[in-house]
């Protein structure tokens, strides 16, 4: 908006040079007495006007009696009548209307008080303050609705979900990045978080005009591009800091290891003997490992190795940035470039990234502006997580033997399990990589046709080149040792472009205003990629790493193809009248190619109504509060496969090829995929309904929305259609029934300062939803089967989607085993006997931000939290059961039950698993219940008197602590767990959240 | 009015671009896929056939490794012949499954049910194309019969209560069907696909038939036999498998174990196998199955150590003065053996009489490992004296010394071996018959039958120079009690770890007994095993895998016991 507004000031100013009458100048400052450039100054009534210089300056033609607006964005407008004063010195104040504030909502640009929708906001300087790695970081806890969970491996895509789970498709949102749309989250990786001017998240029915993609939600980002007629800006942001994982758990020690097995032995009434722990009544840790073979000789840590310790270094972070804006008349640019090393707190993974980006825009003439939006990242990011693995080696093998090599399990059976040293296999991909370039803008061009009416043609696109080289080495001190080496090269290409044409009309008329949007979309997205693998190769050393380099037979791993495109027209229209009734009207037609030709069309039609209350003549007091009102059709075509409606078959030399004769492969082919003709949009149907308001002279301020989101035609793959029995193909998508949630939401948010000089910020925001399968085509949905034990998770009507299921665990029988609850009442215990046994639902989210100023320090604290969760804890069948009987075990083993011990929640120890414990149980759902303190931040802001003589308009150095505490009764490491739709809150072995602490400093010349 | 103009001509160009765009800018092909239209021809026929032999390994799209390897090999392990090798903690599933702890959400179960269904699928769907082309094609539709056949023939033997998914069902995608009722799948279902084929089938091989890897109608025949043998169709079964014998299309090998080397693979003694193909191991053609059954540790670089012969089977070979097995006493005494018997300490081997297909059959202590010098022992096995699995290491799955074509050793020393895995070979039929002409009173051709098996292992070459072999065949058989025994003895001692055991106790009906007796004498050597496993009525049949019956909503029973 606030390069409309110069657009326009500027047209009109040229019309108004014809009426010139009298000339009247002045200087437009802030109040401190600094010049504001780039305000715009209009007489009001006409439509002459101009903007202000760099030095603040302008110069207008009046008549005497006119009356002058002068306005600029964050200021309050003020409005002058021209007397017989030929000179004007006009102070703005800064406003606190956060009323006028822009909002980029999409295809258009509206002030938040002609919003009728639910668009959320994130306040964006509170948010970089604190080294945040990507911009999925600033949206946690700060947008109500909005959740994020970020995975603790550095660069790994977030989880961003708006609005709870609306479908068992993909819940991903839409992201709108100036001219570039994508569903691809790890675009959020590749923007630099202080590039940023704006995040809004449309949230409801607002969100229409993004017709098939939106149902999701739409995050819209818009980022910095400098302004008209503004000297140069140069910033600097650094921050050096060091993360460390936090909530491991403790493993056994060596002799608590071998307690486990001699206890486990004796409960199984087996004599305990162990290769490593000798024989007798109790377990001997040894000096060294026992039966290495011949020339190895090892030394045991007497306490044994904490394999957990040994793969958790704390890792280094560092980031250093400088960006540059500038305008003059007829053009403005905002460049920037940065660099960020984020080394993960497991060793040898890590983020890092180089990341640039240029968006400048000119004035051709009265008529055409031009412009671009370009950002180019490098990223290498090594990843990795040794966990598991960890869990599951003995403590009693060191991290080296004694002449420096690795140690491990051997190939003999020593009692040591069978999984890699965790350690070894970490460093051994020292060589590896993944590297990907990404670059993605747009570039645009509007054109003034005709007063209040625009045309706009934008192209946008992004494109990503990945290479990822591993090289797995051969590794003798494993129990299974390689007995060749082998190289992996995968590379792809992935590309999208859209192209999108609009005409905009704006108008006033008396107290009516309008603002309509035609437009025409068309997108393409697609993927080509493949990987290569080859064996056997003469030398371990980097240079050496080329597939033409490998004895063995090169196996094409993968190669892979796909494409889809959508082409759409929609219009949208925003009437408002008397700034008091507020109207919004969308249509938009999507036809995309993943459907069916019959099904390839549909059309999403919204509306929106706000009422602004406070301008009613009945309303007295100066507060504000609006009404709004929403109500639309979305919908989803955004699947896991490209030609959903079609068999797919395949050649596969791995699964359809056949030697007739024993010794070479003729070609075969199988259905590789089921499709499904009548596929149709999954439709979201969402009501929003809410109150914005600003009270006790707009210190207290907020809004509270209630929504009913309706998912129709849910699209999932039909696992019972295409079930055990079935053909080895995937599933098809299937339209499955209906899910929808209801919900509230409210933010407030108290700002004042004290007479002493303390100001204070202090926001709370709150999000609840109900989540409800109102109906499926069949009785219930079974999530991952992929676990040890089958699915842990169901669907099913009545219920929110994927909830726990399994047998009810009432306790500890007379000899240490689960007591399993007769559920179905027939006296015996089996798979009937399941039943629902917790959700991952939470009963509410929340956030609360603290800021604090006082003179030149500043404190900023955000917690973050989710109450009445419940967490399936999988994790437990490694660190509390046999399933990798020579592993290490949790601590809370010690108190297994024993016939001494029956006061306890821990079964008896053994050598396996007995009872079916490990099959989805009641013992493993926990509470998930949360609260982090995500941010806590200390700055202080150079005196202007030190810093001035250096150039420097503003320097702050700050101390930061992110994910620095986290109160739980969760016995895992995080107890922000993902997961797929229909998979939900269970914790299946993430790579622990880290905790980073660092020191920085931003600083504007 | 020019502004009109212009506005009007703004809005033509919109929907202009949006009218010429909208057709074909949304039609993308899937690249790299065939449809369905591509595949109604031969070609495709014939593209869909070759998967459908694809999965006889096991090895699908959604089903991979050892749980549904197609060898049957952990059949085996659930049977009196084999441990399942290892520790007890690695493949910690497995050691449920030989302890006899059958949860129902056990990953080996699932595995075995899936691949199978996979298999009939396969070939539902080239029949479907058959039937809907112009054309006949007779033999390729008795091949699709056969496989499909093939498949539902591994289920019910395995799991007994399973659903029929014929062609026109599959082809509705009405693959979810109750286990019981009129869309149970019984033997007359298997049966009919296999009259077709016997009917259909070439039954010889030449010009466009000539690959071994194909069945004749002869092996179609068979394999109908052995469809009534677990009927108890005595007399359709005797007729079937003597047609077979007397059609000369089989022979057996001059030498027992050509039938596990390159040199005799798809011999006249094999009457249907899956063609494994290493390709130096990287190929998919290899037994991927079976890859974790190789001795871990010792000088071949190998892995994994699972499919242990059991102490049980070993001694089983014990024969008396005459020649002739133990048939009663066999448990009685034990074939020396080196549990907890260390490399480095001495080892006497054993002295008693002894059928030389022990030593083609189970790798022990001194003597010769398929040609790789002298097994070492224990340094060769990868269980330890404190797991359950004994001393013994699987011969006839490894490949010999020099037979180089069938190694495949893969990235983690993991084993892609190119021997085929025989689902029926011809002293497998002749067992057949002779099992048949027992019942159905014949039994001095019981006698032939199995004495032509005796023959031939007692005119091949003896494994090894140590050991006193002593076999002869049956002077005669004294009473249809005593053939029953001794042709079920000689199943065992012919076909011992070939994955047949566990089915034909259960369809004799003694494997309770057989086990529990089992489970005892086995104890009294390798210490270890006594976990007090017990056998019971429901294990003839496998639990239906949880994951089967939740994503079926229920439709599928599970079976009784579970």
């Amino acid at each position: 908006m606030k390069r409309l507004t110069l657009l326009f000031s500027l047209l009109f100013m040229c019309v108004s040079l014809a009426f010139s009458q009298r000339q009247v100048t002045g200087t437009v400052e802030d109040n401190s007495g600094n010049p504001i450039p780039g305000a715009s100054v209009i007489v009001v009534g006409t439509s002459s006007g101009t903007v202000t210089d760099i030095e603040g300056n302008f110069a207008i033609s009046v008549s005497s009696g006119d009356q002058l607006e002068f306005s600029f964005v964050g200021y309050e407008s003020q409005t002058v009548t021209v007397g017989a004063q030929s000179t004007l010195t006009i102070t703005l104040a800064e406003s606190t209307e956060f009323l006028d504030e822009i909002v980029v909502s999409g295809y258009q640009t509206q002030t938040r008080k002609s919003l009728s929708g639910a668009i959320a906001s994130v306040d964006v300087n509170n948010a970089v303050k604190t080294p945040v790695i990507n911009a999925a970081e600033m949206l946690q806890g700060r947008v109500t609705g909005v959740s994020i969970i970020n995975s603790g491996q550095p660069g790994a895509a977030p989880i961003v979900r708006v609005r709870g789970y609306g479908t068992p498709n993909n819940n991903s949102p839409l992201y709108v990045i100036d001219g570039v749309q994508t569903d691809d989250a790890y675009v959020l990786s590749s923007l630099s978080p202080s590039d940023i001017e704006q995040i809004n998240v449309l949230k409801d029915a607002s969100a229409a005009i993004y017709g098939a993609r939106a149902s999701n939600g739409v995050i819209v980002i818009t980022t910095k591009s400098g302004s008209y007629n503004t000297k140069n800006t140069v910033t600097f942001e650094s921050y050096v800091g060091s993360s460390k994982a936090v909530g491991l758990p403790t493993l056994l020690n060596a002799q608590q290891h071998g307690d486990m097995i001699w206890q486990s032995k004796v409960n199984d009434g087996v004599t305990p003997n162990h290769p490593q722990y000798g024989t007798g009544g109790s377990p001997n840790v040894p000096s060294s490992l026992q039966g290495t073979p011949a020339g190895i000789s090892t030394t045991v840590n007497p306490n044994g190795t904490d394999w957990l310790d040994a793969i958790f270094d704390p890792g280094l972070a560092q980031q250093y940035k400088f960006s540059v804006s500038s305008g003059n008349a007829n053009s403005r640019f905002m460049m920037s470039m940065e660099y960020l090393d984020r080394q993960g707190a497991q060793i040898m993974t890590g983020y890092k990234t180089g990341r640039t980006r240029m968006n400048a825009e000119f004035k051709v003439n009265d008529r055409i502006t031009i412009g671009e939006h370009l950002n180019v990242t490098y990223d290498s990011e090594r990843g990795g997580n040794q966990v598991q693995a960890a869990y599951r080696s003995s403590p009693l093998i060191p991290l080296y033997d004694n002449d420096g090599n690795y140690a491990g399990g051997y190939g003999t059976p020593l009692g040591l399990g069978n999984v890699g040293n965790p350690y070894a296999t970490l460093k051994r991909t020292e060589d590896d990589f993944q590297k990907s370039f990404r670059a993605f803008g747009d570039v645009y061009a509007n054109v003034n046709i005709i007063k209040g009416l625009d045309y706009k043609v934008v192209f946008g696109g992004m494109m990503r080149d990945l290479a990822n080289r591993r090289f797995v080495v051969k590794n003798p001190e494993h129990s299974e040792p390689r007995s060749t080496n082998t190289l992996y090269e995968q590379s792809f290409r992935q590309y999208n472009w859209n192209i999108t044409n609009t005409l905009n009309y704006k108008a006033n008329f008396d107290n009516h205003s309008i603002d309509a949007l035609l437009g025409y979309e068309a997108l393409s997205n697609n993927f080509k990629g493949h990987e290569i693998s080859r064996n056997d190769y003469l030398f371990e050393t980097p240079n050496f790493y080329l597939l033409s380099n490998g004895a063995g037979t090169p196996v094409v791993q993968w190669g892979n193809a796909n494409a889809y495109t959508i082409s759409s027209t929609f219009l949208t229209v925003n009437y408002a009248y008397n700034n008091r009734y507020l109207v919004t009207a969308t249509v938009r037609q999507d036809n995309t190619s993943r459907f069916s030709k019959a099904n390839a069309d549909a059309i999403f039609p919204s509306a929106s109504f706000g009422w602004v209350l406070s301008e009613e003549d009945f309303y007295s007091s100066d507060n504000y509060m609006k009404l709004r009102v929403s109500y639309g059709t979305l919908g989803n075509q955004s699947l896991g496969r490209t030609a959903p409606d079609q068999n797919i078959s395949n050649l596969s030399e791995a699964n359809a090829y056949y030697p007739f004769d024993g010794s070479s492969a003729s070609t075969g082919a199988a259905l590789s995929a089921v499709g499904n003709p009548d596929l149709q949009w999954e439709t979201v149907v969402s009501a929003n309904a809410g109150l914005d308001f600003r009270l006790m002279d707009n210190k207290l301020y907020g809004s509270v929305d209630y929504f009913n989101i309706t998912t129709n035609d849910l699209i999932a793959v039909d696992e019972s259609l295409i079930g055990t029995t079935a053909i080895d193909a995937s599933a098809p998508l299937v339209n499955i029934g209906q899910v929808s949630n209801t919900g509230i939401e409210l933010a407030l948010n108290y700002a004042d300062a004290t007479s002493g000089g303390l100001s204070y910020d202090v926001g709370f925001n709150l999000s609840t939803y109900t989540n409800t399968v109102d109906s499926l085509i069949s009785a219930f949905y079974v999530g991952n089967s992929g676990f040890r034990g089958g699915a842990v998770t169901r669907t099913s009507p009545g219920e929110p989607m994927s909830y726990f299921y399994g047998r009810r665990v009432l306790g500890l029988d007379g000899s240490g085993r689960f007591e399993y609850e007769d559920v179905n009442g027939d006296g015996s215990i089996n798979d009937d006997d399941r039943t629902k046994i917790g959700s991952p639902h939470p009963d509410f989210t929340f956030g609360v931000n603290v800021s604090l100023a006082y003179k030149n320090f500043d404190l900023y604290a955000f917690f973050a939290g989710s109450v009445g969760n419940d967490i399936y804890h999988y994790n437990k069948i490694y660190t509390h059961f046999p399933t990798f009987f020579n592993g290490n075990r949790h601590e809370d083993v010690l108190d297994s039950w024993t016939p001494s011990n029956t006061d306890t929640d821990f079964p008896a120890l053994s050598e396996s698993i007995r009872n079916d414990e490990t099959q989805p149980n009641s013992w493993f759902v926990e509470d998930g219940s949360y609260v982090k303190l995500k941010t806590l931040q200390i700055g202080y802001t150079l005196p202007s008197s030190a810093t001035s003589k250096l150039g420097i308009s503003n320097a702050r150095i700050y101390v930061a602590g992110n994910n620095l505490l986290t109160l739980s009764k969760y016995s895992g490491m995080d107890p922000e767990i993902g997961g797929s739709p229909l998979t939900l809150g269970v914790d299946s072995g993430a790579y622990p959240q880290a905790s980073l602490t660092s020191l920085g400093i931003n600083v504007t010349f | 009015m020019k502004n009109l103009k212009t506005l009007i001509l703004s809005l033509s160009l919109v929907l202009f671009i949006t009218n010429a765009c909208n057709e074909s800018f949304t039609e993308v092909p899937a690249y790299g896929a065939l449809s369905d239209e591509s595949l109604a021809n031969a070609t495709g026929i014939d593209l869909l056939l070759t998967g459908t032999y694809s999965v006889l390994d096991g090895q699908t799209n959604t089903q991979g490794g050892w749980t549904s390897s197609g060898d049957n090999w952990w059949m085996d392990v659930i049977s009196d012949d084999a441990h399942k090798g290892s520790t007890d903690g690695d493949q910690a599933d497995l050691y449920e499954i030989e302890v006899f702890n059958w949860g129902t959400g056990n990953g080996y179960w699932l595995g075995l049910w899936k691949a199978p269904f996979s298999g009939v699928n396969r070939a539902n769907a080239v029949i479907n194309l058959i039937n809907s082309a112009d054309e006949d094609y007779p033999v390729l539709m008795a091949q699709a019969r056969f496989l499909r056949a093939h498949f539902n023939m591994q289920l019910l033997l395995k799991f007994g209560n399973v659903p029929n998914i014929t062609p026109e069902r599959a082809a509705a995608l009405e693959y979810n069907l109750p286990n019981s009722g009129e869309t149970q799948l019984t033997w007359a279902d298997i049966e009919a696909d296999l009259q077709f084929a016997v009917a259909n089938l070439p039954s010889s091989r030449s010009g466009s038939y000539s690959e071994p890897g194909r069945p004749l109608s002869h092996g179609a025949k068979a394999y109908l036999g052995k469809a009534y043998l677990y009927q108890g169709k005595w007399a359709e079964a005797s007729s079937s498998l003597d047609a077979v014998i007397g059609s000369g299309a089989y022979s057996l090998n001059p030498e027992y174990v050509e039938n596990f080397k390159s040199s005799g693979e798809n011999s006249s003694e094999s009457v249907f196998a899956i063609q494994f193909a290493s390709d130096g191991g990287v190929s998919n053609q290899g037994n991927k199955g079976g890859t974790l059954n190789f001795p871990a540790g010792g000088p071949i670089g190998s892995c994994c150590g699972f499919y242990q012969p059991t102490q049980d089977l070993v001694d089983a070979f014990q024969t008396d003065a005459n020649g002739l097995p133990l048939l009663d006493t066999y448990q009685n005494t034990h074939v020396t053996n080196d549990y907890r018997v260390a490399s480095s300490d001495p080892f006497t081997l054993h002295t008693g009489n002894l059928d030389p297909r022990l030593d083609y059959t189970a790798g022990r202590r001194g003597i010769d490992y398929n040609g790789w010098g002298p097994a070492a022992g224990k340094d060769w096995i990868r269980a330890s004296f404190d797991d359950i699995s004994g001393p013994y290491l699987s011969k006839k799955n490894m490949y010999h010394a020099g037979d180089d074509a069938n190694r495949g050793t893969g990235g983690w020393g993991e084993q892609r071996s190119g021997i085929n895995y025989h689902f029926m070979r011809y002293s497998d039929v002749l067992l057949m018959a002779a099992e048949a002409a027992v019942e159905t009173g014949s039994i001095s051709k019981a006698l032939g039958y199995v004495n032509q098996v005796r023959n031939r292992a007692k005119n091949s070459t003896p494994p090894d120079s140590q050991p006193t072999y002593v076999i002869e065949p049956y002077t005669s058989f004294a009473s249809a009690d005593y053939a029953r025994k001794a042709v079920r003895f000689e199943r065992r001692l012919e076909l011992g770890m070939e994955g047949h055991r566990l089915f034909d106790l259960r369809r004799w009906g003694n494997a309770a007994s057989v086990m529990n007796t089992y489970f005892a004498k086995e104890a009294e050597v390798v210490t270890s095993f006594a976990r007090g496993q017990s056998y019971q009525g429901k294990h003839d049949l496998f639990p239906i895998p949880i994951v089967a019956i939740d994503q079926s909503q229920g439709v599928i029973a599970q079976n009784s016991g579970y």
